[in-house]
């Protein structure tokens, strides 16, 4: 094992067992386990079409994805017993590739909802009004997320960067346990991705877990993995430490694949 | 069921012109709307009436100093409030300074209102000639100054019967005033009919706001009546999310040049109720204008209607007519039925109108649970996103926020 893979006996934070997955009767994740501790990041890459997206998309419990057999478990519990909201009030949290624009919901009053759901579930009152507005100024702030931007309509007519950084703002305030960054480096120029890089890696108390899914590694430049999965034909091939990454770069997925499945 | 209006004793029959009134709406009402009517092809009131809707509701039990309790503020901002209580006038007024306030039999009393009462073809409005031939409640509003506070008509329902309303409200010149209607009923099988008609006069300004939250065994229906002079601006802003059947019909004529008309509607309806949204622009000048934005959202077994009309008379010009309706289905029961019309008779204008129906965006709705948002409370903020569209333009920072939060229930 690698020096700088942070390994710990505590219980799992995310353990999945032989799963398998279809979307619309077509199976795309096959027999795929997964372990995540507290306080690690593992990324997965792998080219596109491997089902790197379906398993963020199973996780997190978007409607049309099935899962077929295996288990998921999260913090202890069954995750596949757990709606949407419930999963993510437990503390998975879905940086979206593509975030989804909302007409008429401006971004405070979805962060309200979104803030005081969250503390509904752990048992704690609703945020004071001029509460709620200091907590989210602070880490737009740091965000180098304009104020103006809090009022528009959720990622209405934003830029990739924007969305992302928006993303990365709903991180910070909802402090998830696990979050997944599925393609978090898509659509975003070097200043959005240190930008966005930099909030993730300012949440990091130790405890938060990172899930990467990416193809290529650019984030990895800025957010360091413990644990580097190559996934392909829905499950993961090989497993290594940051050098994979490297090295799947220099290869090229097609190459590698090939040698590691002979 | 007319037979049981016959029950019905009207005070003021001792006043000439009121009695000759009536006698007017008598003989244009010619009996209710079936489904071979066409203004009602979709809204089948007469199915939704019941003999308990026709007779005269009880009054309210007033204390010693001729109040009831029923006299509370009914809005959460600071308005002059006028009350209906049950159909019947509460002549409690809050005077100002600009605005005169009286009751419609003491506008007819005074034959102040010969000038303004009627002033459309009653034959063609059934509801309306009803109107005329139980006339007896309502108010006579004349602005002469701005208004700074909106004046508040708010019409509270808790017994079974019939509500006949005619209300009238000038417009001087140059004036701007806020009119915001609230209809509310809890369980009363009631038949509300009321006339509004609205004078707004040269380079003044109406904006009406109503909201209908009428009992669910209720029937609403009625006609806005709204003349514009040159200059003249009238706003509406209507939510409905009440009743068993409710029609809100609008006809504003835009009768001077650069008069203009906004006539925006938002209903949400679940259960069966049916609401019915129908307008009538009549440009009968050069340089008028009018837009409509309609958003609906039914589930249930619910059932949207929305017919709007644009006229562009001849020797017009320069005129723009815009319309919007769309809608949210919730459900495969709910349904919607739209009637679009144009009727252009000039050259130089502008006119668009657009209508779509659809469900929810799955990808809003998992976004927002992906967030921890519960799946009700996702879907009712989405769905009041897609309503609110119809309220963005609302001036009067209060009734927005108001409006807002009516929307998310």
């Amino acid at each position: 094992m690698n020096g700088n893979r942070r390994m710990t006996n505590k219980k799992p934070l995310l353990e999945i067992k032989n799963l398998s997955a279809s979307v619309a009767g077509k199976e795309i994740i096959k027999n795929l386990s997964l372990t995540i501790f507290e306080g690690q990041t593992h990324v997965i890459m792998g080219p596109n079409g491997a089902g790197k997206s379906t398993l963020s998309h199973v996780l997190t419990g978007k409607p049309g994805y099935e899962v077929t057999s295996g288990s998921i478990t999260f913090k202890g519990k069954n995750l596949l017993d757990l709606s949407i909201d419930e999963r993510a009030n437990e503390g998975l949290f879905l940086i979206m590739q593509y975030p989804v624009e909302i007409p008429g919901v401006s971004f405070m009053t979805f962060l309200k909802y979104a803030l005081n759901a969250k503390r509904k579930y752990l048992g704690l009152d609703e945020l004071s009004a001029p509460e709620f507005i200091k907590l989210v100024q602070t880490q737009a702030q740091k965000l180098a997320i304009d104020k103006e931007m809090l009022g528009r309509a959720v990622n209405v007519g934003f830029s990739g960067g924007e969305k992302k950084r928006m993303e990365t703002l709903q991180m910070a305030l909802l402090k998830p346990a696990l979050s997944i960054l599925d393609e978090a480096d898509s659509g975003l120029d070097i200043d959005a991705l240190k930008v966005v890089s930099k909030g993730i890696n300012d949440l990091d108390d130790g405890k938060r877990a990172l899930l990467i899914i990416t193809h290529h590694q650019d984030l990895l430049e800025y957010i360091k993995p413990d644990f580097v999965h190559v996934f392909a034909g829905g499950r993961i091939i090989k497993t290594g430490d940051k050098n994979l990454a490297l090295e799947l770069e220099a290869k090229g997925y097609t190459d590698f694949i090939k040698e590691a499945q002979c | 069921m007319l037979k049981y209006l016959d029950n019905i004793a009207l005070i003021g029959e001792d006043i000439p012109a009121l009695a000759a009134l009536r006698q007017k709406g008598k003989v244009a009402f010619t009996g209710l709307p079936d489904k071979k009517t066409e203004a009602y092809k979709y809204t089948p009131v007469s199915s939704c009436l019941k003999e308990e809707m026709f007779s005269k509701p009880a009054h309210c039990h007033t204390h010693q100093d001729g109040h009831c309790d029923c006299e509370q503020k009914h809005l959460p901002f600071d308005a002059y409030e006028i009350l209906f209580c049950n159909g019947t006038l509460h002549e409690h007024f809050h005077f100002c300074d600009g605005l005169e306030v009286s009751s419609l039999l003491d506008a007819v009393t005074d034959h102040e209102i010969g000038k303004y009462i009627n002033k459309f073809e009653l034959e063609k409005f059934p509801f309306a000639a009803l109107n005329t031939a139980f006339l007896e409640q309502g108010i006579f509003l004349r602005v002469f100054k701005d208004i700074k506070k909106p004046i508040g008509l708010i019409y509270h329902t808790k017994q079974n019967g019939f509500e006949n309303i005619h209300n009238i409200v000038v417009l001087e010149k140059n004036v701007n005033a806020e009119i915001i209607e609230v209809f509310e009923g809890k369980n009363s099988i009631s038949l509300t009919n009321v006339v509004n008609e609205f004078f707004v006069l040269q380079n003044a300004t109406l904006t009406h706001y109503k909201w209908q939250n009428s009992s669910p065994q209720a029937v609403h229906i009625t006609l806005n009546r709204v003349d514009i002079k040159a200059d003249g601006k009238y706003q509406s802003y209507t939510l409905q999310t009440g009743s068993k059947l409710a029609r809100d019909e609008t006809q504003a004529c835009l009768k001077e040049q650069n008069a203009s008309a906004v006539v925006n509607a938002a209903y949400r309806l679940s259960a069966d109720g049916l609401v019915d949204t129908t307008t009538d622009i009549e440009h009968l000048s050069p340089s008028t204008a009018s837009n409509q934005i309609v958003r609906g959202v039914v589930d249930g077994q619910a059932h949207g209607v929305f017919q709007g009309k644009i006229h562009i008379a001849p020797n017009t010009f320069d005129v723009s007519g815009h319309q919007s309706h769309k809608a949210l289905l919730l459900s495969d029961d709910a349904k919607i039925d739209v009637k679009p019309e144009l009727e252009i008779f000039a050259d130089d204008v502008q006119c668009s109108h657009g209508a779509t129906s659809g469900d929810l965006n799955a990808n809003e709705l998992f976004y927002l649970q992906s967030r921890g948002i519960d799946e009700q409370t996702a879907r009712t903020v989405l769905t009041s996103a897609f309503l609110k569209t119809a309220f963005e333009d609302i001036p009067n920072s209060d009734i927005k926020i108001f409006f807002e939060e009516l929307l998310m229930g």
